[in-house]
């Protein structure tokens, strides 16, 4: 839905317009909306159901079955986007030019080798864009279903464990959540966005939904950790009640400067931690790519103490 | 990080004079630095030679500075005010370079002063092209190949290595002066001495042609923990090779898709990191290869500029401010949101519009120069539009410019003319445009030939089809969807007026009956996601108004448009005291107003903002929406006249001096027999039509006349006649220029003194404000010419005379408000020249000089306030009440662009050609002028030699004048003319040839810094062709160069001050202290 919806491409990467790309994949625009006037209504009514015709519906029957729609609230859509099947991904970002410049990104040991990570990904509505920056760090991804054990996940022998972004109320997704629990301690896990909120729930937290939500490529949140800000993309309507997360056991680790809501939060002696918003976003801002490293980062350590752990058990 | 405690005092340095390149954006910048270091408890001393700044009101600062901006006075203040830190980076290069020079002096190390918000490293880094280039490619960036050179030579090698064309840039200079594209190498073997020779270093930076490519500016924020945000992206319409300063610009970027913007800011970043501005905002230009996405870095400044000036007006976030408190020590995210008030200022604003800026030109001014843009600025200003769509903003920028009424292209122009119209950048290039487009060239010919990106065209494309349509229907059998899709993509009425072949009052009529009106948006940084608490507008067709008019009382202002020669920052400053003054009087005030640059259109400046262009259309919408129980008209100065009477018969309560009034002062007819009722007399003069007319009217007058066209901005197109010939002339060509305007012809008055004189009035009482005599003879444009406050040679009785006729106009105009009357005094008889209703580009000097704010003073007036019951501080003499003049002098020094036009004639003559001024204050007058000619930019010597060379007439006078340059020391050079008639009088003077004479000449003495001063006074109407060589030769080697006689004796006694006096200083704040008389009004009569 758009102010004005552009007729023509311009640029050296495009191959074909947006409207024939979106025709091709069967998604209609609505344009030549007040689009501004629609933000302040949600604003000051929070976030509405909606419904889009094109077939000249009266008004009043769309609005009955805009209110006729089952709110998010208590609903459970992870595994219904989910992948039904395992998978492996391999492709790195997408390399605009040949510009000299990248971010120096990987880490090349000593000798010249690059240590490699094998990552299992669970895939609640995984964006691309995170498999790739895992790629580009390194990581051999394998994506498994939403509904994996934890156990058929360790049996995977992954370094670490990655929780994706996904739709919908995490609080019914109990399958997650007890997944995550199982995994505490066992390997490494990241988790993004929906992925945040079922580490929030795993380790005893509490989620509630946002009046309207969180959306957009221009939030700030702190670090408490490093107290920088960074510019961050975001989408999600459920967020995770810092109050409720035993603190003994859950460091908050990022808050969000607009509402002071929770935007991440890391065990304080497992290797798990986890961010609100979207550290991959495409579009929206870097700032947060070093998330990414700081997984590789914890798998490592991960590894060296489990060969170290390993090594003691074998000396006992 | 909480604010820093260590630092008490901290110490400004302002932009000075208004110049192309740097202009009223620094005073917004710096005027909201001050405002917010003092909110946080600091004491700032200001520095700025403009009096005509908000910034230089002796409320914004602690202390505050009109001196020269050079080393010298700079240091002598900080010896005095002993501040503890220097803020650089909000008075634009000038100030960054004065800093640097303090620095690298030693000045602030000797006072234990620190540089704040950059340090001297950063600077380097950012300004010297070798240093930056190589802090660009360690962090992995790609720039355009390049070297720097310091001979011709070496430059001619590389350019050839490089291939053309190429881009030159000179080191260390203003809005790119001196910088251009050369094609062959013979157009480089001239541009490159021109460059070096603009480069107060002697060297430029000879480079890779990245002509046509796309070009990008992102304005961003740092903080001392490192937080880095980008505010706002910024897209030039014109590709590569034209100057940003002179780009249609838009924001936020059009046609980058989001992977090249983040590289753009992962870029930016780095950069900033790389370079070390530790905190405050930056600007960073990016070049993208359209073909293959290649992004190459062009420059960077490490301070507030242009374009964070229209950034901060384009998305609500004030930089110049943030940066203020980031250079003490605040971080973003303990700054709140000013507009949200409940967000940190911690984030990257979002724009739910189109942001359009446009820049404003006059090259009518400069004949001779070349209009053809290119990577030196020749703009004077700038104008900004918000639509929400770039088709509706580009055609509000357009009307914003003035003339605002549709151009129109002759319709039997060649298509090849038309291929050059476009292709080549000029100022009217965005017409061609539309024009080649309705005539049929096809999109791609037209990307083809400039290449402006194709998204842009389309967008213009897609506006000339909607044009079509219109063409094929009346005001009458317009469809209702079709009128409410024109007004969507910003078509004024007059452009449908003009189309249909109707009025605009028709076109009104026909849109109210459809309902069809704009509504008003906000800008609100945040595309309202977030409540806002700041009333920033702008009109757009849409469905939802979000202007909520209060019920309070309130008056609307409007402001006075783009910068231009003759109206600029002076009039900005009137329409901001009268919203201060009005706030302060529990008015809500409205502001209307489209230039991005100045103060009026800060946000917090009145108590809404509606971001329009002044046309009538546009100011009628804000009126009807806000019901103002008043709208001044008279502070923004000739572009909301022009509105006045129109207004009124709308039903606009147009308050102050009655429109009718302004009219009358403006035809000559009327106001002539105004003046003959009062006996007051006036020149000789007659308007005319044709030629013949003209001619007669010249010769009952008697020459020299003046010749001018009627409704007249800053002496536009006026000559100085001594024959019949030059007359008929001139009248066949105003004829060619338009619809028949009459043209005026006075009686030139020669060797008169003219006075400009400021009064108020309240329709009861009058107080004159000022009287200020010239130091140029009448003759020279007002503007053009340096005054003294109080004057110096005026008679008691002259003077007597001057305040009774003020006196009597003011109340025969029944004046509400200001007015300003110009005279000229010549063998003791006081003439009228000219009476304006209004505010006058002298006010904010006046105030200045005086300690009174006039424009303050005016609007209360206009509210209903009388005179009788402010309290001025004023002295009756004659019976006529006056502000007490005190116990210095301050002189007003313009300053003008000369340096930016190669090939035009410094002369001075009527027509007015200064972009702007400075203030000399002292007990002296001879310092009061030296000071003014320093900060304008004329460093009067102490010593050395003096090319005197005057006119036939001027030799009967200037014998005292050479005796004294004599008596200070100075060895007089002279043609041979001169030096006979200065050996008869008893002074020595060395020959020398002139130009076609023989070698060494004059010319040859100035350029191999032989010659410390320059005297040339015209030669009367038969110009000498040497002497203009003379002249420019001056200004390319920075040597004073005087064209009066007055001047010239001014300036020997600012020489003589220079020689015998030391260097003193001296605040506002301190100067306004001594009050000079009690307050008193004489009773009505």
């Amino acid at each position: 839905m758009v102010r004005e919806f552009s007729a023509i491409s311009s640029n050296w990467r495009s191959t074909e317009s947006t409207q024939a790309y979106l025709t091709r994949h069967n998604i209609p625009v609505l344009w030549d909306v007040d689009t501004r006037a629609l933000v302040r209504h949600i604003r000051k009514q929070g976030a509405l159901r909606g419904v889009l015709a094109t077939d000249g519906s009266a008004a009043e029957a769309l609005v009955t079955e805009a209110r006729a729609l089952t709110s998010m609230a208590g609903q459970e859509l992870a595994s219904r986007v989910s992948s039904e099947k395992q998978y492996a991904w391999d492709k790195g970002s997408i390399e605009l030019t040949a510009s000299p410049w990248h971010e120096g990104m990987g880490e090349v040991q000593p000798d010249g080798e690059v240590q490699k990570f094998r990552v299992v990904a669970y895939d609640y509505g995984i964006k691309q864009n995170i498999l790739r920056l895992l790629v580009d760090h390194n990581c051999e991804v394998l994506v498994v279903p939403a509904k994996t054990s934890a156990e058929d996940a360790l049996a995977l022998k992954p370094d670490g464990v990655f929780l994706s972004n996904g739709p919908g109320d995490p609080e019914p997704a109990t399958y997650a959540v007890e997944s995550i629990r199982n995994l505490l301690g066992k390997a490494p896990v990241f988790g993004i966005c929906l992925g945040h909120q079922l580490c929030g729930l795993a380790l005893g937290g509490k989620t509630f939904k946002l009046r309207f939500g969180h959306h957009g490529s221009n939030h700030p949140v702190k670090n408490l950790l490093t107290d920088q800000v960074e510019i961050t993309a975001q989408n999600h309507g459920f967020c995770v009640d810092p109050d409720s997360l035993p603190s003994s056991e859950v460091e908050i680790t990022h808050v969000n400067l607009n509402d002071h809501t929770n935007e991440g939060l890391r065990h304080r002696t497992l290797p798990l931690f986890s961010v609100q918003y979207h550290p991959e976003a495409s579009p929206g801002p870097h700032d947060s790519h070093y998330l990414f490293r700081q997984f590789t980062e914890t798998m490592k350590h991960w590894k060296l103490s489990g060969t170290l752990r390993r090594g003691q058990t074998r000396a006992q | 990080m909480p604010k820093r405690t260590d630092i008490k005092k901290i110490m400004i340095i302002g932009s000075g004079p208004i110049v192309i390149g740097q202009a009223c954006e620094f005073d917004y910048s710096g005027t909201q630095a001050c405002k917010a270091l003092r909110s946080e408890g600091y004491e700032v001393v200001l520095v700025n030679s403009n009096p005509a700044t908000i910034m230089t009101d002796p409320e914004i600062a602690d202390r505050t500075y009109v001196e020269p901006l050079t080393k010298d006075y700079l240091e002598k203040i900080i010896e005095i005010e002993r501040p503890q830190a220097l803020l650089p980076t909000v008075g634009g290069q000038t100030g960054l370079n004065l800093a640097v020079e303090l620095a690298e002096t030693g000045v602030l190390e000797k006072f234990g002063v620190e540089l704040i918000g950059a340090s001297l490293r950063a600077i380097k880094v950012a300004e010297d092209r070798l240093w930056f280039k190589d802090a660009i490619r360690k962090v992995g960036l790609d720039v355009p190949a390049s070297a720097l050179i310091n001979n011709a030579q070496d430059g001619l090698k590389l350019a050839d290595q490089l291939g053309y064309p190429v881009v030159i840039r000179p080191s260390f200079t203003l809005g790119g002066t001196g910088g251009s594209i050369a094609y062959n190498r013979e157009e480089f073997s001239e541009a490159i001495s021109h460059a070096l020779d603009a480069s107060p270093v002697h060297e430029a930076l000879v480079e890779e042609s990245v002509l046509g490519w796309k070009e990008y500016e992102l304005e961003v924020m740092r903080d001392f923990r490192d937080n880095f945000v980008v505010i706002c992206s910024i897209e030039n319409f014109d590709p590569m090779g034209v100057h940003t300063g002179d780009s249609i610009t838009v924001a936020p970027a059009q046609t980058l898709t989001d992977k090249e913007y983040q590289r753009m800011r992962d870029a930016a970043a780095a950069i900033i990191r790389e370079v070390g501005v530790e905190t405050g905002g930056s600007n960073i230009q990016f070049a993208i290869d359209p073909a293959t996405g290649r992004m190459i870095v062009i420059e960077m400044n490490p301070r507030v500029s242009r374009s964070s000036a229209l950034a901060s007006k384009a998305t609500g976030f004030p930089i110049a401010k943030i940066a203020a408190l980031l250079a003490v020590g605040m971080t973003l995210d303990e700054i709140p949101n000013d507009i949200t008030k409940k967000t940190p200022s911690c984030f990257e604003p979002t724009i739910d519009y189109v942001v359009v800026k446009i820049p404003k030109w006059q090259f009518e001014k400069f004949a001779g120069a070349d209009s053809t843009l290119g990577t030196q600025m020749k703009s004077v200003g700038e104008v900004m539009a918000i639509g929400r769509t770039f088709k509706e903003a580009l055609q509000k920028g357009i009307r914003s410019l003035e003339p605002s009424s549709p151009w129109r292209a002759p319709a039997d122009t060649p298509v090849s003319l038309l291929r050059e119209k476009i292709a080549t950048p000029r100022p009217d290039r965005i017409h061609w445009l539309f024009v080649a487009l309705e005539r049929g060239l096809s999109s791609k010919e037209v990307i083809e030939l400039t290449k402006i990106d194709p998204w842009f065209i389309q967008q213009m494309q897609e506006i000339v089809a909607v044009n079509r349509r219109l063409a094929s229907v009346t005001v009458e059998t317009v469809p209702e969807d079709l009128l409410r899709e024109a007004k969507r993509i910003g078509t004024s009425d007059e452009q449908l007026a003009q189309l249909w072949k109707t009025t605009s009052a028709a076109i009104r009529h026909r849109r109210t009956k459809a309902h069809i009106a704009p509504v008003y948006k906000r800008v609100d940084t945040c595309a309202a996601e977030f409540e806002s608490f700041t009333p920033y507008m702008y009109s757009t067709y849409e469905d939802e108004d979000e202007s909520e008019p209060t019920n309070k009382q309130k008056i609307a202002i409007l402001g006075s448009g783009p910068n231009r020669i003759g109206q600029g920052i002076e009039f900005d400053y009137c329409c901001c005291h009268a919203s201060f003054a009005l706030r302060e009087d529990g008015y809500e005030t409205i502001m209307i107003n489209c230039n991005p640059e100045t103060v009026s259109t800060d946000y917090d400046t009145s108590d809404r903002l509606y971001f329009e262009p002044l046309t009538l259309e546009d100011v009628l919408s804000v009126v009807d929406r806000e019901k103002p129980q008043g709208v001044i008209v008279q502070f923004g100065g000739q572009t909301p006249l022009n509105l006045a009477l129109e207004l009124k018969r709308n039903g606009v309560p147009i308050i102050g001096t009655a429109p009718e009034s302004i009219d009358l002062a403006e035809d000559r007819r009327r106001f002539g027999r105004l003046l003959d009722e009062l006996k007051i007399p006036q020149p000789k003069n007659g308007t005319a039509l044709v030629p013949e007319e003209a001619a007669r009217v010249a010769s009952e007058i008697g020459f020299p006349v003046l010749v001018r066209p009627s409704y007249v901005l800053g002496g536009r197109a006026m000559v100085i006649a001594y024959d019949l010939n030059t007359v008929q002339e001139y009248v066949a060509q105003a004829a060619l220029m338009g619809p028949a305007r009459p043209v005026l012809i006075d009686q030139f008055l020669e060797e008169a003194t003219e006075v400009d004189v400021d009064a108020l009035a309240d329709g009861e009482d009058v107080v004159i404000g000022g009287v200020m005599e010239h130091i140029e003879e009448a003759g020279v444009h007002s503007g053009d010419s340096s005054c003294v406050l109080p004057p110096v040679s005026l008679s008691p009785s002259v003077l007597a005379r001057i305040r009774d006729y003020t006196h009597r106009l003011a109340k025969a105009l029944q004046v509400v408000g200001l007015m300003n009357v110009q005279y000229a005094i010549q063998r003791d008889t006081v003439y009228v020249l000219e009476v304006n209703p209004r505010a006058s580009r002298t006010v904010p000097y006046v105030s200045k000089a005086t300690g009174v704010p006039l424009a303050k003073v005016a609007a209360r007036l206009m509210a209903g306030k009388k005179l009788r019951d402010m309290n001025l501080p004023v002295v009756v003499t004659d019976g006529v009440s006056e502000i007490a003049v005190r116990d210095y002098y301050a002189v007003k020094s313009p300053v003008f662009p000369f340096n930016k036009f190669r090939g035009v004639d410094t002369i001075l003559g009527p027509e007015m050609r200064s972009t702007g001024e400075v203030m000399g204050v002292s007990k002296n007058f001879g310092q009061a002028f030296a000071k003014a000619q320093l900060a304008a930019g004329q460093r009067l010597p102490r010593k050395g030699s003096i090319f005197l060379s005057v006119s036939d007439h001027d030799k009967r006078h200037f014998a005292p004048l050479a005796k004294e340059l004599h008596a200070l020391g100075f060895r007089l050079i002279a043609t041979r003319g001169t030096a006979a008639a200065l050996e008869a009088a008893g002074v020595p003077a060395e020959p020398v040839y002139k130009v076609n004479e023989g070698r060494p000449n004059i010319v040859d003495l100035v350029k191999t810094g032989k010659v410390d001063m320059v005297i040339n006074t015209p030669l009367g109407r038969e110009s000498f062709y040497d002497e203009k060589s003379i002249r420019r030769a001056a200004i390319r080697y920075n040597i004073p160069c005087i064209t009066t006689l007055s001047a010239a004796n001014a300036a020997a006694r600012g020489i003589r001050a220079l020689v015998e006096q030391s260097l003193e200083v001296s605040p506002l704040q301190t100067l306004h202290l001594k009050k000079a008389a009690a307050p008193q009004l004489p009773s009505a009569d």
